[in-house]
């Protein structure tokens, strides 16, 4: 490779193809290039080809670079073009497998200056030659390509599985995953939608660790409980704060107005050093919501439409009217017999009975005769296939997204439908989304968003109410009594009149409670904001936000007078209730950040204020003396109660934050928010929220070794406080009512001397004037390892203590108060939590993914009120929180028998009361005596265990995801069960399994639920319902969701002039596998202190769905 | 903007405002008397608590409404009962509020310095007359006579003894007595005589029977009560606070959005006979046999359903929404006067006066004198007396506890009417609320629950 060149002002092209030559290496350049050169001298012996091409290019305006045996020649860059061109740069971004990517982010490096691809993938983009291009997309890995003369850039993204580049949105901010130092899940707002539901609190479910959804009561509507990290607090509120697109939303508000189709993702702040920054609202976890955006500059349409039907997918079920009919003779009879063997007996007829003094439920119901002799086709009508149904639900959304490069705009338009799974019953959501940003100048930008909602509900109240609640109202239902007359009318009150003579229960037909009872609920409400943000430098921004939340509702219930009530035939008073009450709720917030790197050096300093107020009212309207049904609603009345209610809480907030990296490797931030409240006493009005947390990624330090087995290592630590506010508005005010608040009790403390009302007023509650936020410190430690770069594992332990807990503590009665809010009292919680995913893994043609979450939490009560060791809870006082124990543990007597003779019974200790055919009951303590002191602890509601798992799988057009959500060491206390279903009191209908599982000396001898007895009902059977044998294991483990979709191939989706098509059937709940008899394993009550209270809760529907999702 | 953080209700009052007028107060002391009219007190618990347990009232049907009437009707009765507790709590809310303003009213501007005494006095009554319901139904309780300031300092004081409440109850009478008037301003308030017959009724049921007759002598005396001619004419609603009512607690129909009446009539009316009856606390068909067939006041005070069944008719039925009763409940009458007096002179030996008084009621429903001449004859005759004239007002219990003859007449009554039931001195007294033993582990609960 010797060259020997002598040359002198010779063309350069000429010289190059002697080079060519003599080196037998390729060339390769433009000829219009070196034509254009200036000519060439060079003298060369024996030298190398470097070294001639060295001479030759000196002073050219020509770059030459080798690679293997090719020499490439190229114009030479800016060294010699100090004013380099303007580009405008065209092309296309695809996946791996070809198909375009929308919504990927260009942007020139160093600048603010960028763009993003359209539905097809294609951009474009000005750039100056030299300037780096960077591709960012979440779920890919970030491209850089440097601009050399190419007009035309077509671009792969490969897809990024260590997802450490994800964007993970923070209060007041955003940072990258591998930035990251705090406890935060992100949900992808597809994973969400494929669980078809009105809310997204629905679709988390099993999704992330530590975050468990209770579909308490599965009624359309009903928002589902969210829990994060286990219960920090004993009475005040357990929600978590929710922040759409910035606007904390206040507590209780309805999810349902917000579309789950308009979610991009969601982000949960669980340690309290992730929500600090959100203060005295942050102590229940912070759930972020981000609401998808336009995707680019030319506009596009997205359709999504599904619609399905929805079943009952319980293991709830009755006995049907000829064992009914045993059962309940069965009861009657050992009533009769039981309160005098010696001189009552079975065959006793009626009028013996009555002789004998037997009270009316010691008498058979005259007319089950026909049903013990066993007459075939009697009526034995199934009242919970007449309640429930099989249900339609259907979703139409319509989102338009486009722009310019200054402005771009995201609009969209949803109507939801569902009708429940009980009859008349539904939810119908019409809302929107207007969401627009403008670049105003180089400086200025401006934001609004705008979500409006309107929502109707056809409700009833599913409270275990009989007059009210149908789903309750099947359980005392006889299946002797038909839905419909001959004629085809409603039967109403037929079950009343034919049970009043031996007082069996007094139902009124639940298909007429909910044909009948008009109970309609709208709620409307518009939220959104604007923002300006000033960037005057880059990295330094301020930006100012008003936001609104106003909310009205109205309810609209009436009831006529040709309908029953529980224990009250029809006719009856016709009622009319109507509510009206509106919410207003606006925020100011001020913040600036600066970002600025030097050296290795990274900083983020964000400092801010803001300040929230809300205020509302309510009239509830009560009509009576409606003299006909002619009209349906409080028009009718001809008498009126009124109830007023107004509020208002403001609440002014000083927020700041430092997040520091030190090469990437060394990460460092904290928060600090001041907040003061008018919900608190006048002595304690402010509180300041701390937190620190620190970072370490292992993996880019040189000692780590580099491998391809763990690929990404970090290690963090956090701690911060958050505090707890959700208290009622008024509560540190002794206030003057005119009403006890005694519950079902309740009385008013107006009286009438004579007949002269005078107007009572007395103080209803206590005065606190240290009333304070509780206060919840958390430590989390965890670790993020990814393995093969596909790989992620994270996994963290948590451990806080709520202390300054705000308790509706119990208190003497002899104070003249039954409760009392006061901050006293300390709950820790402690749990690991692990979350483990891959994605695009490739198996042949098939591509997969799967993600895995386990977490474990664990409660414990440390201190309650100076002197008080417990708070018992519930009808049967069977929820006992005790220090030194978990919140809301379900004690009972241990039931280990039936008592089947008085000998046994006289030779045992037993409780006071204990009839033969009644349960045998341990002595737990030892004392020889059965009483309240023998009752232990069952567990709690609160699981051990929450994990969710899920796959998808892809192959050519095709895709299958599954989702699966468990919760394990959970017990329920179904009320209903314990002391209707399944007390054998003959009251109620059996369920099926105590039928078959009764004592009765003849019928069935081996049975382990005591012996059918209704007149003669013993105060130990009423005992013995808060026992094991009705306390229910809730674990289960369900298929929450499966999809099957097809992608349309795109050269048929072309021809129609359609970016893409996808068509999908899917199944929600479509196996729950759990040992609950009950309706709903998720069922509980709304306090904490009697979590896992279950009473006839709507269940969970099993839906199947069709849709399909078109862009154009 | 930190004003802001300053909010205060404006559709409820604050206390720390509140009470600053005569006005307030007044509306204060209405709230003690409404809160007479609560369910676990005389607005429906009362007379239940008071009889079922006696050989006056049973239950219709024992397990209905979580069996909390027949609980007591059985002796069965459990400490969660909803009876047990509401009449607990709501005695305590309305004692709360006599010690509200019985610790403000001095310091509160009356237009008429009277009308303060009165109230004083009208305040020491109610909070009399419910410890002295409290102690004889469950013994030892928690005493507490000042306004709660700190609900907190109330925790460990446990109960205190019965002879302490009845020391606090008979200074709260005597007190009461000089403060009150003898007419009321309006009806319904507290008079002078209702002190000084609850005040007999105490002394009596103390078996301190010199100071018992002094003060039933004084509302003989007083001349502003009679016993009304006819026994019909009692408790007839137009008839309402008559001259032989000395306290009653007001219920009124179709005031206040239906929220002044009683649900009693409901709730007491034998099942199936009207809307939503119960059945709860029904004269026995024992009870209604032992009436003459020419006592005036069969038929009247108790009468037959239908049905069959007995029910006490004292309470007049509502016409528009049945548990809007109209009925009064009368807490304290001259009937009742009378057969206490005639007790009282019966234990002080004096038959002839003992006679006397207990033929005056005799006469009124329309029966001949009295036969029983000597001191054992005549306290049977008294207690079948008190029997017949005051069912259904919620004396039998009390009567057979001041009596001493509480086991012996339950015991022969079960055992007469084939009731697998025999009672012990336990059951006496009525289990202390379990919420209450649950919440303060200084209140223990009573032996034998």
């Amino acid at each position: 490779q010797n060259i020997s060149l002598s040359e002198r002002n010779a063309p350069f092209e000429e010289v190059i193809s002697k080079l060519k030559k003599q080196s037998g290496y390729v060339f390769w350049y433009e000829s219009k290039l070196l034509k254009q050169a200036p000519a060439v001298s060079i003298s060369i012996r024996n030298g190398s080809l470097k070294q001639a091409l060295d001479i030759l290019f000196k002073g050219q305006p020509l770059d030459y670079s080798i690679v293997d045996n090719t020499v490439v020649i190229n114009k030479k860059t800016s060294r010699l073009n100090p004013l380099p061109a303007m580009l405008n740069i065209s092309g296309k971004v695809r996946d791996e497998k070809g198909l375009p990517l929308p919504n990927v982010t260009i942007t020139v490096k160093g600048t603010q200056k960028g763009t993003i691809t359209d539905k097809n993938g294609s951009f474009n983009v000005a750039a100056s030659q030299n300037d780096v291009l960077v591709f960012s997309s979440i779920g890919y890995k970030k491209l850089e390509v440097k601009v050399i003369s190419q007009t035309e850039m077509n671009v792969v993204l490969e897809m990024d599985q260590s997802q450490l580049n994800d964007v993970v949105v923070i209060g007041y901010g955003k940072q990258s995953r591998e930035k990251v130092t705090d406890a935060i899940t992100t949900v992808k707002g597809s994973a969400l939608n494929q669980y078809s539901g009105s809310n997204f609190a629905q679709q988390l479910a099993g999704k992330a660790a530590g975050v468990i959804i209770n579909d308490a009561s599965a009624q359309p509507g009903t928002d589902p409980q969210i829990v994060i990290r286990g219960i920090g607090t004993l009475t005040a509120g357990r929600s978590p704060l929710i922040v759409v697109d910035g606007f904390p939303l206040s507590e209780g508000s309805s999810l349902n107005s917000i579309n789950p189709q308009d979610i991009a993702s969601i982000d949960v702040l669980k340690d309290a050093a992730s929500a600090a920054i959100y203060g005295s609202r942050a102590a229940n976890g912070v759930i972020l919501i981000t609401s998808k955006k336009s995707s680019g500059d030319k506009v596009s349409v997205s359709l999504d439409v599904y619609s399905g039907l929805q079943e009952r997918n319980d293991k709830h079920q009755y006995a049907d009217a000829y064992q009914s009919a045993q059962f309940l003779t069965e009861a009657r009879d050992w009533a009769y017999v039981s309160k005098d063997p010696n001189n009552r007996n079975i065959s006793d007829d009626r009028s013996t009975r009555i002789g004998k003094g037997a009270g009316l439920r010691e008498l058979r119901l005259n007319y089950l005769q026909p049903y013990l002799d066993h007459q075939p086709g009697l009526t034995n009508t199934d009242w919970s296939d007449e309640v429930f149904r099989t249900a339609p639900m259907s979703s139409y959304n319509l989102a338009v997204s486009g722009g310019s490069c200054k402005t771009n705009f995201y609009v969209s338009a949803n109507y939801f439908k569902q009708d429940g799974i009980v009859i008349e019953n539904g939810l119908e959501c019409y809302s929107g989304t207007i969401k627009m940003e403008s670049k105003l100048s180089r400086m200025f930008t401006f934001a609004l968003s705008i979500n409006p909602s309107l929502n109707k509900g056809r409700y009833f109240s599913n409270n275990a109410n009989n007059s009210n609640d149908l789903v309750s109202d099947i359980t005392i239902s006889y299946p002797f009594f038909p839905v419909y007359n001959a004629d085809g009318s409603l039967a109403i009150s037929q079950q009343i009149k034919t049970n009043t003579p031996e007082d069996g229960a007094l139902a009124e037909n639940p298909v007429a409670l909910a044909k009948k009872i008009k109970n309609n609920l709208n709620d409307t409400r518009v939220f959104g904001n604007t923002s300006l943000s000033f960037e005057p430098l880059a990295g330094l921004k301020f930006k100012t936000l008003l936001g609104a939340d106003i909310r009205s509702n109205f309810y609209d219930y009436f009831r006529p007078s040709d309908i029953g009530a529980y224990r009250a035939a029809a006719p009856q008073p016709a009622s009319a209730i109507e509510t009206n009450g509106h919410v207003y709720n606006y925020i100011t917030e001020n913040t600036v950040n600066y970002t600025k790197s030097f050296g290795l050096h990274d900083f983020d300093v964000l400092a801010g204020y803001t300040f929230q107020s809300e205020n509302g009212a309510s009239t509830i309207l009560t009509g009576s003396g409606i003299p006909d049904n002619k009209i349906d609603n409080i028009a009718g009345a001809s008498a009126y109660t009124a109830i007023s209610d107004r509020y208002q809480w403001s609440q002014i907030s000083y927020l700041a934050r430092l997040q520091y990296a030190y090469a990437n490797k060394y990460l460092l931030s904290a928060t600090l928010r001041r907040d003061g409240s008018s919900r608190f006493g006048e002595n304690n009005k402010w509180g300041n929220f701390p937190s620190v947390t620190a970072g370490y990624i292992l993996s880019r330090e040189a000692f780590f070794p580099k491998n391809k087995v763990v690929t990404f290592a970090k290690l963090r630590a956090s701690w911060g406080s958050a505090g707890n506010n959700q208290i009622g508005s008024y509560s540190s005010k002794a206030l003057i009512g005119s009403a006890s608040a005694n519950g079902a009790n309740d009385y008013n403390f107006n009286y009438v001397f004579g007949n002269t009302l005078s107007p009572g007023f007395a103080a209803t509650t206590t005065a606190n004037n240290n009333l304070t936020w509780e206060t919840k410190t958390s430590t989390d430690i965890g670790i993020d390892l990814a393995f093969f770069e596909k790989l992620n594992l994270t996994a963290d332990y948590y451990h806080s203590v709520t202390k300054n807990l705000l308790l509706n503590v119990p208190v003497p009665e002899q104070s003249g108060f039954t409760n009392s809010i006061q901050n006293i009292g300390k709950v820790s919680n402690h749990g690991f939590e692990f979350e483990l995913s891959a994605s695009n893994l490739k198996a042949g043609a098939f591509r997969l993914g799967f993600n895995a979450n386990l977490a474990t939490n664990e409660n414990k009560v440390l201190a309650l009120a100076p002197g008080q060791t417990q708070i018992i809870q519930g009808a049967k006082s069977n929820f006992v929180t005790k220090v030194g124990g978990p919140v809301a543990a379900l004690y009972g007597y241990n039931i280990t028998g039936i008592y089947k003779t008085q000998e046994q019974i006289n030779n045992s200790p037993h409780l006071t009361g204990t009839l033969v055919g009644d349960y045998l009951v341990a002595d737990t303590n030892g004392d020889g005596l059965v009483d309240s002191r023998d009752q232990v602890s069952y567990g709690t509601y609160n699981p051990k265990f929450t994990y969710g798992f899920g796959a998808n799988i892809a192959f050519r057009q095709f895709e299958l995801n599954l989702a699966f959500n468990g919760i394990q060491g959970r017990k329920i206390y179904d009320l209903g069960l314990a002391t209707l279903d399944e007390s054998g009191e003959g009251f109620a209908l059996p369920s099926l399994y105590y039928f078959q599982n009764r004592y009765h000396p003849v019928n069935n001898p081996d049975g382990i639920y005591a012996q059918p007895n209704l007149g003669n009902y013993s105060s130990a059977r009423r005992l013995t319902h808060a026992a094991n044998l009705f306390y229910y294991s809730g674990d289960y483990l369900r298929l929450r969701s499966a999809q099957l979709a097809y992608n349309l191939p795109d050269a048929l989706t072309s021809k129609m002039k359609i970016s893409h098509i996808r068509v999908y059937v899917s199944a929600n709940n479509l196996f729950t596998w759990t040992k609950f008899r009950g309706y709903n394993p998720d069922a509980t009550s709304n306090s904490v202190l009697t979590d896992g209270l279950s009473n006839a809760n709507y269940p969970v529907a099993r839906s199947f769905i069709f849709g399909a999702n078109v862009i154009f | 903007c930190k004003k802001e953080l300053y909010q205060n209700p404006s559709t409820s009052k604050d206390i720390s405002k509140f009470l600053s007028n005569q006005k307030e107060t007044e509306e204060y002391i209405a709230a003690a008397y409404g809160n007479l009219q609560s369910p676990g007190l005389y607005g429906l618990y009362f007379p239940a608590f008071a009889e079922i347990p006696s050989d006056n009232t049973f239950d219709e049907v024992p397990s209905n409404d979580n069996a909390v009437y027949g609980q007591l009707d059985k002796f069965s009765t459990i400490s969660s009962n909803d009876i047990v507790e509401t009449t607990w709590r709501d005695a305590y809310q309305a004692i709360q509020k006599t010690n509200v303003v019985l610790s403000r009213i001095d310091q509160i501007d009356y237009s008429d310095a009277a009308l303060r005494q009165s109230r004083k006095g009208e305040m020491m009554f109610i909070r009399a007359l419910l410890y002295f319901n409290l102690v004889r139904l469950y013994g030892d309780v928690p005493l507490v006579t000042a306004e709660t300031t700190d609900p907190n300092l109330l925790f460990g004081k446990g109960r205190q003894p019965v002879n302490e409440v009845y020391e606090q109850i008979k200074a709260d009478l005597t007190a009461a007595i000089p403060l009150l008037p003898n007419v009321p301003a309006q009806p319904g308030r507290v008079i002078k005589t209702a002190a000084q017959g609850l005040l007999g009724k105490v002394y009596l049921t103390l078996r301190d029977y010199t100071n018992a007759k002094a003060q039933l002598s004084a509302v003989l005396n007083s001349g502003k009560h009679s016993l009304m001619s006819r026994p019909q004419d009692v408790f007839a609603v137009a008839n309402e606070n008559n001259n032989e009512i000395l306290f009653a607690v007001q219920f009124t129909s179709g005031v206040n959005g239906n929220a002044e009446g009683s649900s009693m009539f409901q709730q007491y009316s034998p099942s199936a006979t009207v809307t939503g009856a119960k059945g709860h606390n029904l004269p026995t068909l024992n009870l209604y046999n032992l009436y003459a067939s020419n006592d005036l006041r069969k038929g009247v005070y108790v009468t037959l359903a239908s049905t069959g069944s007995p029910f006490d008719n004292k309470l007049t039925a509502p016409t528009t929404i049945i548990t809007d009763g109209p009925s009064d409940f009368v807490v304290l009458r001259y009937a009742d006067v009378l057969l206490m007096l005639a007790e009282t002179e019966n234990e002080l030996a004096n038959t002839a006066a003992a006679a006397q008084y207990l033929n005056m009621i005799r006469t009124r429903a329309g029966l001949t004198g009295t036969a029983a001449v000597s001191q054992a004859g005549l306290r049977d005759a008294i207690a079948l007396e008190r029997r017949l004239e005051l069912i259904g007002e919620g004396h039998r219990w009390f009567d057979l506890l001041r009596t001493g003859t509480a086991l012996q007449v339950m015991n022969q009554y079960f055992r007469d009417n084939n009731i697998q039931i025999t009672i012990d001195q336990h059951h006496l007294l009525m289990p202390v609320p379990q919420s209450q033993v649950n919440t303060d582990p200084s209140i223990k609960q009573n032996i034998g629950y």
